[in-house]
């Protein structure tokens, strides 16, 4: 991996500061990779690592405090970091280009595309009505459906998966030498985010230009990328071709990245391991090596000597003093490896709640203009006729694209929504049309776990008040609160020194320990839990995943797990709802869903999370296009426009859920794999 | 859109019957007899009587306020009490002078206000900016009656740059802009710091956001990107507080009119008030909370028209 003049990129030796009030943070420290023309570089690592200031750094995009107190960053053999700040505008969208995380902030709200479109090929000397239409065959190649006439349109017209796609088109309308996207798919579902990685792939190949990659999805890596850079703590703790890092990883962080993605963990029913501690503050770095707080294989040197990257093979290096022969006694002995049988699951009990036929409708137009526009049904159904149950002690795991209406239905369940019609029984009693009075005190034994985590959590109460928060609520009084908030703060596994802390002072898997602490307050039997992982890291997926298992062991908790994540979702549910449109089209035992789906959607859905594999890349995408618009329905079979297995009658006629195996329901005319159920047309 | 604009065009003629009511209200329910204010001590019984019976003081109040609104509806707003001369009238012949003064001080403000604000929110924490700042907020702190006394003084009185009072000669155009100078100066002066800050935070605001990174790993000039991908972001909420500016301009620069002596509506009300006219006063402070209402219905459509999203979901 020796830097040639065919590198597109070459980075070396680059640190970069922060300038706080507290001092200094050395955000990146002798960071070197680079990027060799027409191929792909993946940089990893957790979030805090130093990902998106390495990106920012490239074009000097970085904020006003940064600073850069050695290395290079060479462009086509040109340093940057010499350039004036005309030199770099002219780098900018021109030979760089970058697609960010974000699609629906991406582009002005207030401009419609084509003008955006044709602003940034200001450069050119073209008419507008040529750039226009070069503007407009991009649009199609990505695709976008009638480019000629959505192009006019605003943003906001766009889906979020259409506005990255419109992102993409707008990076390579420049013809750029580097493309540089950034969690390009972070905030977009499985299928959205597999249909964007395989069109980077195709237009990587078909324009021929060179990509690098943040993400801190491993799976996409090692879907996309030809080489990989893993980055801790503002260091390159190993580089290599993506075949060295996932099949041979060296250094002990990459190891442990590695055995915490969840779609590598076999047994669904274990613990699942997670890598302790957190990334050190970046003010003060010691002399030791950065991972050592948290590396299970640190010996006494690692505490007395930074390592300094080691070639191992001519396409892998690595930072850690076992790749240069080093041994000695270790530090700290070995955490006991994760066990089998970790997670839940001995039986379940009767029956704690029960939907049936649930509908929930939402308004779409005001009365009066509805009234005007001659709108006789100025609603959509958010969750339609959806009939479940969940047992004491049990998971039950809600997955589906966005919009599937998942979690309209959490929320419905608890009240936080109103019911158009059907049946809600909790604990033997009908909520659906319940006293407020009565109503209020079934409410007190459910709890919900809001999807994000900080931003749910009221910036202005410390961390105990909101932990205490539901008594106050509903009136209770306790004898003893100091008490009762160490218990809370005890079971999820908070010291009492976070009493103090606002929310903003919590990590994200911190926030997401009181929002669990506040969820268990009040004792409650069923806690609804939305996206309970969505934006954490890896490795703290697996801690709040992990608690949550052992609070239901030891409380007898139901779980209803609302996620779109697939892989983590499979080791703490006992069985998965799969909804589409706001119908549960399949519901099964974890087990049976994963290895034998009957539901072509189903099994789209868990095609459609990536492997940590280079050798297991797919080919072929599990399903096109998006989610349609609830207010347009496709007849029949609502999946079929989609559906790879689609016959004629799909389109004529709904199927009804049907037991296809023991508590195995779905609906579909031609369930997968089960010949003797497949209907005639 | 259309709905939208329905909508809040509805909406504003209830907010119009209200303050009608509620003015009708004040000026009939206040205690004490408005003959005998009106004419004072020495007027004759009869001249009471005719009094009562032309301003039907004899008829019960929802008489007297379904009478006043139905004659308002057709333009007819009664008659000062004593040069007998139409409400409607007089009060037309004060408004040009007040609008030209809302539109001259607003629009100096504006012309100068925010492209002071954008180039704050461009160049945070530089010299320009922070002195921007402390101009912005004294302007804002200075009452625009003691800019008006002092500009007075200073311009007028010592340095004879200016006409001291009056609007100017009627049909004299050059003459009547003269006299617009100094109200205009007194009444902007705030509205330019008001404008300035607005501008600056909701600019810094946008110029934070997400798509402008993007414009700016684009290449695009700065200028493009600060006026105008990120100006056309920051500049909707400041057209809602103009629409409060220019409504508040025309329900009466009171004390700009009074101490320039411009015959507008601020100081036609302030005479009559003084004089007991309450035809006059009715008249004169229906029209300016029509105005006012007016004003916020613009910028509010305007705001909407402005963005697409918004525009979207009407």
């Amino acid at each position: 991996m020796t830097p040639t003049m065919t590198d597109v990129l070459d980075i070396r030796k680059l640190s970069v500061e922060y300038a706080t009030a507290r001092g200094a943070v050395h955000a990146l420290r002798d960071v070197s990779l680079c990027v060799p023309r027409k191929k792909t570089v993946g940089i990893v690592g957790e979030s805090g690592c130093g990902k998106s200031t390495l990106i920012a750094s490239i074009l000097h995009l970085m904020s006003r405090n940064a600073r850069v107190p050695a290395g290079q960053i060479l462009f086509n053999g040109i340093d940057t970091l010499t350039l004036g700040e005309d030199a770099l505008r002219d780098l900018r969208g021109n030979k760089v280009s970058m697609v960010f995380q974000d699609p629906m902030t991406a582009q002005n709200p207030v401009i419609p595309i084509a003008r955006q479109m044709v602003d940034i090929q200001y450069r050119e000397r073209l008419s507008t009505e040529e750039k226009r239409k070069r503007a407009v065959a991009m649009l199609r190649r990505v695709g976008i459906p009638d480019p000629e006439s959505r192009i006019d349109g605003y943003p906001h017209e766009f889906s979020g998966g259409m506005r990255q796609r419109i992102s993409i088109a707008m990076a390579l309308l420049v013809r750029p030498d580097l493309l540089i996207a950034d969690e390009p798919t972070t905030a977009l579902d499985v299928n959205m985010e597999a249909q964007i990685i395989f069109l980077l792939r195709e237009l990587q190949q078909e324009f021929g230009t060179s990509l690098l990659f943040a993400s801190h999805n491993l799976g996409l890596i090692a879907e996309l990328c030809d080489d990989v850079v893993v980055m801790y703590a503002g260091e390159v703790v190993e580089r290599g071709s993506v075949r060295d890092i996932f099949h041979e990883p060296q250094h002990p962080y990459t190891q442990r990245l590695l055995e915490c993605d969840p779609a590598l963990v076999k047994d669904g029913r274990r613990t699942l391991p997670t890598i302790p501690g957190r990334v050190p503050d970046l003010r003060v770095i010691p002399e030791a090596c950065i991972f050592e707080a948290r590396c299970h294989k640190a010996f006494s040197v690692c505490r007395e000597r930074h390592p300094a990257p080691v070639e191992i093979s001519d396409t892998q290096s690595v930072r850690c003093h076992l790749a240069s022969g080093l041994t000695g006694a270790p530090v700290r002995r070995a955490e006991p490896r994760p066990q089998g049988g970790g997670l839940r699951r001995k039986h379940a009990g009767e029956p704690l709640l029960a939907v049936e036929n649930l509908r929930v409708r939402y308004r779409t137009e005001g009365f009066l203009k509805a009234l005007a526009s001659g709108n006789r049904d100025p609603f959509l159904d958010g969750v339609k006729q959806v009939s479940l149950m969940l047992r004491r002690g049990e998971t039950l795991g809600l997955v589906g694209e966005s919009g599937s209406g998942k979690t309209s239905l959490g929320r419905a369940i608890i009240g936080l929504t109103p019911c158009h019609s059907g049946s809600i029984r909790f604990d033997g009693t009908e909520l659906v049309g319940l006293p407020d009075a009565e109503y209020n005190l079934q409410r007190r034994k459910m709890a919900m776990m809001f999807q994000d985590p900080i931003a749910s959590l009221s910036p202005r109460r410390t961390a105990r008040s909101l932990v205490m928060e539901p008594f106050e609520i509903h009136g209770i009084k306790l004898e003893d609160e100091d008490a009762e908030a160490e218990r809370l703060f005890a079971m999820v596994g908070l010291s009492t020194a976070f009493f103090n802390r606002y929310p903003h002072e919590l990590s994200g898997g911190q926030a997401r320990r009181v929002g669990a602490a506040r969820a268990l307050a009040l004792s409650p039997e069923l806690i609804i839990a939305d996206e309970p992982t969505a934006g954490l890291d890896t490795s703290v997926q697996g801690e709040i995943l992990n608690l949550m298992g052992e609070l239901q062991r030891e409380h007898g908790l139901s779980y209803l797990v609302i996620s779109h994540n697939l892989p983590a979702i499979r080791h703490i549910s006992d069985r998965i709802g799969v909804m589409y449109l706001g119908r549960l089209v399949e519901e099964g035992p974890v087990a049976e869903i994963f290895e034998n789906p009957a539901h072509p959607y189903t099994r789209a859905l868990i095609e459609g999370t990536p492997h940590p594999d280079p050798d297991r890349r797919r080919t072929l995408l599990s399903i096109e296009g998006e989610v349609p618009s609830l207010k347009d329905r496709p007849r029949g079979c609502e999946f079929h426009p989609r559906c790879p297995i689609a016959e004629p009658m799909c389109s004529r006629e709904a199927p009804q859920a049907r037991d296809i195996a023991p508590a195995h329901a779905a609906a579909c005319h031609f369930p997968l794999n089960r010949e003797h159920l497949k209907q005639r047309a | 859109m259309l709905f939208y604009a329905a909508k809040r065009i509805g909406l504003t003629a209830v907010i119009v019957t209200a303050i009608v009511f509620t003015l009708f209200c004040l000026i009939h329910l206040i205690p004490g007899d408005p003959a005998a204010v009106a004419l004072g001590p020495y007027a004759t019984p009869e001249m009471e009587a005719r009094f009562i019976e032309k301003m039907q003081l004899d008829k019960p109040v929802h008489v007297r306020f379904l009478s006043f609104a139905w004659n308002a509806l057709q333009g007819n707003l009664g008659e000062d009490i004593f040069s007998e001369r139409p409400v409607s009238r007089i009060v037309a012949e004060a408004l040009p002078y007040t609008i030209a003064l809302a539109f001259a001080s607003l629009g100096w403000a504006i012309l100068i206000g925010i492209p002071l604000g954008c180039f704050s929110a461009a160049h945070p924490n530089s010299w320009i900016d922070r002195l921007t700042g402390v101009i912005s907020i004294a302007t804002i702190t200075i009452p625009s009656f003691v800019v008006s006394i002092y500009s007075l003084l200073i311009f007028s009185v010592t340095l004879r740059w200016f006409p001291v009072i009056g609007a100017g000669e009627a049909g004299d155009l050059g003459d009547q802009l003269w006299h617009l100078v100094l109200p205009a100066f007194a009444v902007g002066l705030g509205w330019v710091g008001y404008l300035a800050r607005m501008v600056r935070a909701s600019m810094l605001e946008v110029l934070g956001e997400t798509h402008i990174r993007s414009a700016r790993a684009f290449g695009l000039p700065e200028r493009v990107v600060v006026y105008r991908y990120a100006l056309r972001v920051a500049i909707l909420p400041t057209v809602t507080l103009l629409g409060m500016g220019f409504g508040s301009a025309f329900s009466g620069a009171v004390f700009a009119e009074i101490i320039f002596s411009r015959p507008g509506i601020g100081k036609l009300i302030y005479d009559m008030v003084v004089a007991r006219n309450y035809p006059v006063v009715q008249g004169g402070v229906m029209t300016a909370a029509i105005l006012f209402v007016t004003a916020t219905l613009i910028a509010d459509l305007v705001a909407a028209a402005l963005d697409p999203r918004m525009r979207a979901n009407l």
